[in-house]
């Protein structure tokens, strides 16, 4: 009973409970005039008719009153057999009208505040016993005082008294009065007939019982109605939905069948049903197309990674680089932006005697710059592998490079070959940064050698050989333009003074010591900033023939 | 960046402000790509330039290249950082540069 009673608690719920709340203080309102308005006009009826049910007894009493022997009657105190006539005759009238008392009384003139009683007969349902000729009382209260004064000074034919207000010794009751008049047309006394109001009571609370009844089944009838109703129209359906969109959240898969299948209401709710609908169709479709997106990132972000795997194994990445050789070191480093970078550096022997060295930097950044490095980076070394000049290896490889370059892309590189021997080193310059040159016992230097343009943008351009002859000691630094360009969050770049400041902090430091250093003097320069270029420097260092 | 041009007949001049680089290059390449075509003589206006890349000079390349082939084309009021980028590059041997 208790689960029944919590889950009807339930599903009636705060929605439910304030309409009906609505609904019951209307219904309460209503019946509250009702029963007002039908009490008064109730009250009214009765009141009239009881009225004219008095006077008319009344009219019929005075009739049988002579009005011309009271004076004498009052006045010597005694009766005749005529008096005891007339009151057989009233008590007969008081029996049989239904007025519970009939009396004939003549106030006190002076100030109408005592009665004399001159006729009192009761009925003998009434239980009430009659006064004796001439008995004085009071004058009951002032209503009655100013009607007696009305009717004796001849200004009202009829009067009534009703008493059904406060507190009343009797039960309430209704007394009609007429005056009775001599042959003069005076007024000689008063005929009072009074009756008890008994049904006006019942049929007062009778009325509003009735209502009371009919309030209460109504309001079982409307209460039963709006909870079906709402259950129906309203709650089940939005039960309905609240958990299809729980599922829905939980499961993220489109109903089998959708809501506006089983809810079919033409309003608002049906309005939210194929919205909900409509936003799982949606949701649906969205996650497919994620989950399809996500796989197709997951597959380029795989392709990068082994692109990233690909383009850094094209790079020598052994050190030392050359195991055995203790003319020289060397150390080289490439740390693309992005997952692919457009920098290369490469370094091999020719022969023997013949290290050849060089840094490379593509336009533009990421998979095109990649795709193109690796092109550039194969002709290079195809090219240096003839055994030709830097000058014109650079202008070979121009001319392959043009051969087919659609988007002008293009490729500055610096290219170095050190006679090993000798430490003489030749070079040329196809629109690359300026080396670095430290020779023995110095300082490093930006070395402005002479420049060309970038490889890939004009066929036939033609480069300048230039010659370096390295001392043992000497050191070489170059660079791709990632290094000065590195800006910080204040867009100002790390430039090429820092890079020389950095370099000459640490003269006896080997080429690997070296590339750590600019690289973490290049890191705390720019900080948090994020870096859009690659970073690529290589360092040789020539120390002769110094062991046989 | 920002690009402004004036156009008088067969001649184009383009004032660039800001940094032509990586990001800005390809509105700029955009850009030239639907007005050239009938352009005898492209001028750019480098007075308010502040950086150049590899991109940029990229899109020079391109711009130079279509020129050769239908007018002339000039580079002036360059500033001496980008002079010193044409320089190292090589670009001021293929371009037209007024000071």
């Amino acid at each position: 009973m208790k689960k029944i009673f919590s889950g009807l608690k339930k599903k009636l719920n705060r929605i439910t409970v304030k309409s009906l709340v609505g609904t019951v203080a209307l219904l309460v309102l209503f019946t509250a005039i009702v029963s007002i308005a039908g009490y008064r006009s109730f009250t009214n009826a009765l009141m009239q008719q009881y009225a004219e049910d008095a006077f008319k007894t009344a009219d019929v009493a005075a009739a049988m009153v002579d009005a011309d022997d009271i004076p004498a009657y009052l006045f010597s105190g005694n009766t005749d057999l005529e008096y005891r006539l007339t009151r057989q005759q009233l008590r007969q009238v008081c029996d049989n009208s239904g007025a519970f008392f009939l009396y004939v009384i003549c106030p006190d003139v002076t100030d109408y505040w005592h009665i004399t009683f001159v006729y009192s007969t009761v009925s003998s349902q009434s239980g009430y016993t009659e006064f004796e000729f001439g008995y004085v009382r009071e004058t009951t209260n002032e209503d009655y005082r100013t009607k007696y004064q009305m009717l004796y000074e001849g200004q009202s034919g009829q009067e009534l008294v009703v008493r059904d207000r406060g507190y009343i010794p009797s039960d309430k009751h209704i007394t009609a009065m007429v005056p009775l008049k001599g042959s003069d047309g005076a007024t000689r006394a008063i005929l009072c007939v009074q009756y008890q109001m008994s049904e006006l009571d019942s049929v007062r609370m009778g009325f509003i019982y009735k209502v009371l009844l009919i309030l209460i089944i109504v309001l079982i009838l409307v209460i039963l109605i709006q909870v079906f109703y709402l259950h129906r129209l309203l709650l089940k359906p939005i039960h309905t939905i609240t958990q299809e969109a729980s599922r829905f959240a939980a499961e993220n898969e489109k109903a089998g069948e959708p809501l506006t299948h089983s809810i079919r209401n033409q309003d608002e709710i049906g309005i939210l049903a194929g919205s909900v609908d409509r936003m799982e169709e949606q949701v649906e479709q969205y996650i497919e197309n994620l989950t399809i997106a996500t796989a197709e990132k997951e597959r380029i972000q795989t392709e990068l990674n082994l692109a990233t795997s690909i383009q850094s194994s094209m790079l020598p990445d052994q050190f030392p680089a050359f195991p055995g050789r203790e003319e020289f070191d060397l150390y080289a480093a490439m740390d693309p932006a992005r997952e692919v970078g457009g920098d290369f550096y490469d370094y091999f022997l020719i022969d023997e005697d013949h290290l050849c060295m060089l840094i490379a930097d593509v336009s533009g950044k990421g998979i095109p710059a990649a795709l193109f490095m690796m092109g550039s980076m194969i002709i290079l070394k195809n090219m240096a592998g003839t055994g030709k000049s830097p000058a014109q290896i650079l202008f070979d490889a121009n001319h392959a490079i043009c051969e087919n370059n659609k988007n002008d892309m293009f490729v500055s590189v610096w290219l170095g070959i050190l006679e090993i021997s000798t430490g003489t080193l030749t070079a040329a310059n196809a629109g690359h940064e300026y080396p670095a040159v430290c020779h023995a016992g110095g300082s490093f230097e930006i070395f402005r050698d002479k420049h060309g343009l970038v490889l890939g943008a004009m066929p036939g351009v033609k480069f300048k050989d230039y010659e370096i002859t390295l001392a043992p000691g000497s050191r070489i630094f170059v660079y791709t333009d990632g290094v000065p360009e590195a800006t910080d969050n204040e867009k100002s770049m790390f430039g090429l003074d820092r890079l020389i400041e950095a370099l000459n902090q640490q003269l006896n430091a080997s080429p690997e010591q070296i590339l750590t250093h600019v690289r973490s003097a290049v890191d705390r320069f720019v900080k948090e900033a994020e870096q859009f270029d690659d970073l690529t420097m290589l360092c040789l260092e020539y120390k002769g023939k110094t062991k046989v | 960046m920002t690009i402004q041009t004036q156009k008088q007949e067969k001649q184009l001049i383009v004032f660039l402000e800001g940094r032509l680089d990586t990001n800005s290059s390809p509105e700029l390449e955009e850009y030239l790509k639907s007005r050239i075509d009938e352009i005898r003589e492209l001028v750019f206006d480098f007075e308010h330039l502040e950086y150049i890349s590899s991109a940029g000079l990229r899109v020079l390349l391109a711009a130079q290249k279509q020129m050769n082939r239908q007018g002339s084309m000039i580079v002036r009021n360059v500033s001496e950082p980008i002079r010193e980028i044409f320089d190292v590059t090589g670009f001021c041997d293929i371009l037209t540069i007024e000071a």
